[in-house]
């Protein structure tokens, strides 16, 4: 549905996005993830025709967007980084002129209407102006703007941004059944949201796309430095001799065992291999009462900061 | 098309949303009644010559008000971003802003029809030369709304953009008193050519010229069409 091939973009004698490559198929969300300033944004634009790219192919179902502008835009539901809206008109007002942009047939506008102000739960303030709407509904309205007219490909950049926790939710909500059946590259700062409800992530920094993966995929891809965590009734040198003696545990701290049941808790380092929890539980469940076992995953906030080069 | 009529009907939604719409007709009106109340005491006749005379000056000072939001506005607003990834060519944006600010301007000057009650009831004016008055001052006005609209696409600032279109319409204006500073023909005849004045001068004595008309026809396709390069170069 959203194809890139080398997309480069140069502004003057800047080149700001370098051979960027992925695509977005049909019943897919995409994440798209990078610090401030990566180029995200300008990507966004260029894949919906809003400034043109400097070299390379941006293909939206099927359309050139360097000469199938117009056909391409048809497909095309984007809400921008701030969403675009006309302070004086009402809500409804300004979704019947994007409606009527959009070529949605005359007798169909008020059904569709209807639909998008649901979904986006804008029933409270339809015959409201836009410039007395809270940051919440004013985003809202964006996404309701985007996805009239059912179109194939939805851009989102931050579409959750200014939300509360439950309209974040909501909206989420929205997202994720609108991407059962379409493409959806959806542009966040927010980690959570993106292994919430994205099949694959793109990461961007700099310009340049740094990995395109499934979050899980990715995640596995940088457990270097983990850790397991196991909670225990032992003596402490003696656990950490054992812990030790385990082939793949590197070191173990082992905190001062609870004054009432002897309780000790130790934080193993291990190399990353499989199963290395599993031969940790095993020796360690033949010598002493095992209470618990649990490994650390390395986060999406890890991977990404990995991959920025920060970590 | 449906473009066009989709800008169209937002760009009168915005005009009439706000205060400025109603604004400056209120403030065009104004002048027009003083000027056609002062002119007729004064000269007794009843003829809108000096009077049209009058408004297209007025026309001039108040059309940069009418236009520097067109473009400007979307852009500090970030519509601009919306209107360009919707499925609406360039060109039906200009056109479509273009027929919103001219409605504007069509009202205003229907409004000044007020006059001709008096005018008609109490005098005997030449009613061809009212209305190829009434013709070319609609002329003039379209072709200053275009440039206008052209100068608001360059910036995100209104008042920049009126600034800009001031001393350009102005220029139309008076370029017909420069010929007399010029020593050839050919630049003689050219800025009488060029010049608002000169053809306006034609349609309020009578005179429907269809060098005017194609010269007021013109200008308003040059600068649609040049927004429309400009519109479409921005990506």
């Amino acid at each position: 549905m959203i194809s890139l091939e080398n997309v480069s973009k140069r502004y003057g004698s800047k080149e700001i996005i370098h051979n960027v490559s992925f695509n977005v198929n049909k019943g897919e969300i995409v994440g798209f993830l990078g610090p401030n300033g990566a180029g995200k944004t300008t990507t966004m634009r260029m894949i919906a025709g809003f400034t043109a790219a400097t070299s390379g192919k941006v293909m939206i179902a099927g359309h050139d967007m360097a000469d199938q502008n117009y056909e391409a835009a048809k497909k095309i539901g984007y809400l921008p980084e701030h969403p675009p809206l006309y302070d004086v008109l009402t809500v409804r007002s300004y979704l019947k002129f994007c409606a009527e942009a959009k070529h949605i047939a005359k007798a169909k506008i008020p059904s569709e209407l209807d639909r998008v102000m649901q979904a986006c739960q804008l029933d409270a303030v339809v015959n409201r102006e836009i410039f007395k709407l809270s940051k919440g509904y004013r985003q809202r309205v964006g996404l309701a703007q985007a996805i009239l007219g059912d179109p194939e490909v939805l851009l989102l950049d931050e579409p959750t941004a200014g939300l509360d926790p439950g309209q974040i939710q909501e909206t989420r909500e929205v997202i994720r059944s609108f991407g059962e059946n379409h493409a959806v590259l959806l542009s966040t700062h927010i980690l959570p949201e993106v292994t919430l409800i994205c099949k694959r992530i793109a990461i961007i920094n700099d310009g340049r796309i740094l990995a395109v993966d499934s979050p899980e995929s990715l995640q596995s891809a940088v457990a270097q430095s983990n850790k397991v965590t196991i909670t225990v009734i032992a003596e402490k040198d003696e656990l950490k001799k054992t812990l030790l003696a385990i082939d793949g545990v590197t070191d173990a701290e082992i905190s001062e065992p609870s004054q009432s049941n002897g309780v000790v808790k130790a934080v193993c380092h291990v190399v990353a291999e499989g199963r290395i929890e599993s031969k940790i539980a095993k020796e360690i469940a033949t010598r002493f009462e095992l209470l618990g076992l649990e490994k650390e995953q390395p986060n999406l906030e890890n991977v990404f900061l990995r991959y920025v080069g920060k970590n | 098309m449906s473009g066009v009529s989709a800008i169209y009907k937002k760009e009168l939604a915005n005009y009439f949303n706000a205060p400025i719409a109603y604004f400056i007709i209120a403030v065009f009106l104004l002048g027009t009644g003083y000027f056609f109340i002062y002119n007729m005491f004064m000269t007794g006749s009843a003829s809108l010559e000096i009077t049209l005379q009058n408004m297209g000056i007025l026309l001039i000072t108040v059309v940069p008000a009418i236009t520097m939001r067109l473009f400007s506005s979307e852009y500090s607003g970030k519509t601009i971003e919306l209107l360009m990834t919707l499925p609406i060519r360039p060109w039906e944006i200009v056109v479509g802003k273009f027929l919103g600010a001219a409605s504007i301007f069509l009202l205003m000057t229907l409004a000044t029809a007020i006059n001709l009650i008096p005018l008609f009831l109490y005098g005997n004016p030449d009613l061809l030369a009212t209305i190829s008055g009434y013709l070319g001052f609609v002329l003039l006005g379209l072709a200053c709304i275009a440039i206008g609209e052209l100068f608001s696409s360059l910036t995100q600032n209104q008042i920049i953009a009126a600034l800009l279109t001031w001393p350009v319409l102005l220029g139309f204006w008076f370029v017909g008193h420069f010929k007399v500073f010029q020593q050839t023909g050919f630049l003689r005849s050219f800025s009488d050519y060029l010049s608002f004045t000169g053809h306006y001068a034609n349609f309020i004595q009578g005179l429907v010229r269809s060098e005017s008309i194609v010269f007021f026809l013109a200008t308003i396709a040059v600068a649609l069409i040049l927004n429309t390069s400009y519109l479409k170069g921005r990506r």
